[in-house]
């Protein structure tokens, strides 16, 4: 498939090299999720799924995802393994770049979140928040392919 | 100590078809092997990492003055770069590329095809460029310049059937490689042109 694909989050579109990113995560996400000891909870999927986000939220949805990445999630989960750290490194300059990209469209196309939408983001926050640090930035990076395939 | 070791010199960045390369020049210790270190950062680990650096494995102790950062580049920010010599437990100061690095400026290649006449079939085969490339591929009937055809190619995994041609007739081709994630494209191919067999029905 080709590198770099089109996303379209409500009226905004971001050219993404999904490809790539998800060979960065495929390449660590044993090694992430065997250092998940809770699984019983999930952050981005309790109690409701992403799906459940209107397609008219996506644009804003999408680009509260990215910053709690980059913001939270991705600066808690260096490890003492080289190749993780420059897999993880790989995925969040790639997310820093979208999250760019979708914020200045989000600005000019005036992206709100709906009610329903905040709420599912709020409790993934409450989801992350419920956890110490390190384990929610670990469990967060483990559920990275939820949050792909629903951008997908 | 380390005073007695300086860093690397001349270091810079090789990026064609989106690999990249990153150089230096050897620090010379006369009877000694001296070996090299490179680290990176990215834009993310500038601003949310408190500017913390990444070591790239298979570039450390190394005797090379080139490291392969392909892998390690992935994403269209800009990157800052390092490396430093290591003499026994001794090691240099970092020595830093000037300026950053985004993959955006890497230059770009014409595709390399083949056009191939197979009957009255126009063929054409290009060579693979990487994941992150896809073509734009145009032809036309010679003489006909006005109606040129084009195809998009994501995958260049074999030969692809361009058009049938009309015996007898001459077509060109030419290509070009585009690379979405940077959003630029190469300079076209040289145009190479086939001709189809000619009509059978003629030698009957």
């Amino acid at each position: 498939t080709a590198g770099d694909k089109i996303f379209h989050f409500g009226a905004c579109r971001v050219s993404m090299s999904m490809t790539e990113i998800r060979a960065s995560f495929t390449a660590i996400k044993a090694n992430i999720q065997s250092r998940d000891s809770i699984r019983t909870l999930s952050i981005l999927s309790h109690p409701h799924s992403l799906h459940k986000v209107k397609s008219s939220d996506r644009c804003c949805i999408t680009h509260h995802l990215f910053t709690f990445y980059v913001d939270k999630v991705f600066k808690h989960c260096r490890t003492e393994d080289s190749f993780v750290n420059r897999k993880i490194s790989s995925i969040a300059n790639s997310f820093l770049s979208a999250r760019r990209k979708l914020g200045q469209c989000r600005e000019q196309n005036n992206c709100v979140c709906g009610e329903e939408s905040m709420e599912k983001f709020k409790q993934i926050l409450a989801n992350y928040e419920g956890l110490n640090v390190t384990s929610a930035a670990m469990k967060s990076l483990g559920e990275l392919d939820i949050f792909l395939d629903w951008m997908e | 100590g380390d005073a007695l070791l300086p860093a690397p010199q001349n270091i810079s960045i090789l990026s064609t078809n989106m690999k990249h390369f990153l150089t230096w020049s050897p620090v010379i210790v006369q009877g000694a092997t001296v070996r090299y270190s490179v680290e990176f950062q990215g834009e993310y680990e500038r601003e949310y990492a408190n500017g913390s650096w990444i070591p790239v494995s298979e570039c450390s102790s190394t005797t090379a003055t080139v490291c392969n950062l392909t892998e390690d580049i992935s994403a269209t920010v800009a990157y800052k770069l390092r490396v430093r010599a290591e003499l026994g437990a001794a090691s240099s100061p970092w020595g830093t590329m000037k300026g950053f690095f985004t993959r955006a400026t890497t230059s770009l290649t014409p595709p390399v095809l083949r056009v191939l006449a197979d009957g009255y079939h126009l063929l054409v085969e290009l060579a693979a460029m990487g994941p992150t490339f896809h073509f734009l591929v145009l032809y036309w009937r010679k003489g006909q310049e006005s109606k040129v055809q084009q195809k998009v190619m994501r995958e260049v995994s074999s030969v692809v059937h361009l058009d049938t041609m009309e015996a007898g007739a001459e077509y060109c081709v030419k290509a070009q490689a585009h690379v979405e994630a940077i959003n630029r494209s190469s300079s076209f191919s040289p145009t190479q042109c086939v001709r189809a067999q000619g009509d059978k029905s003629m030698w009957l």
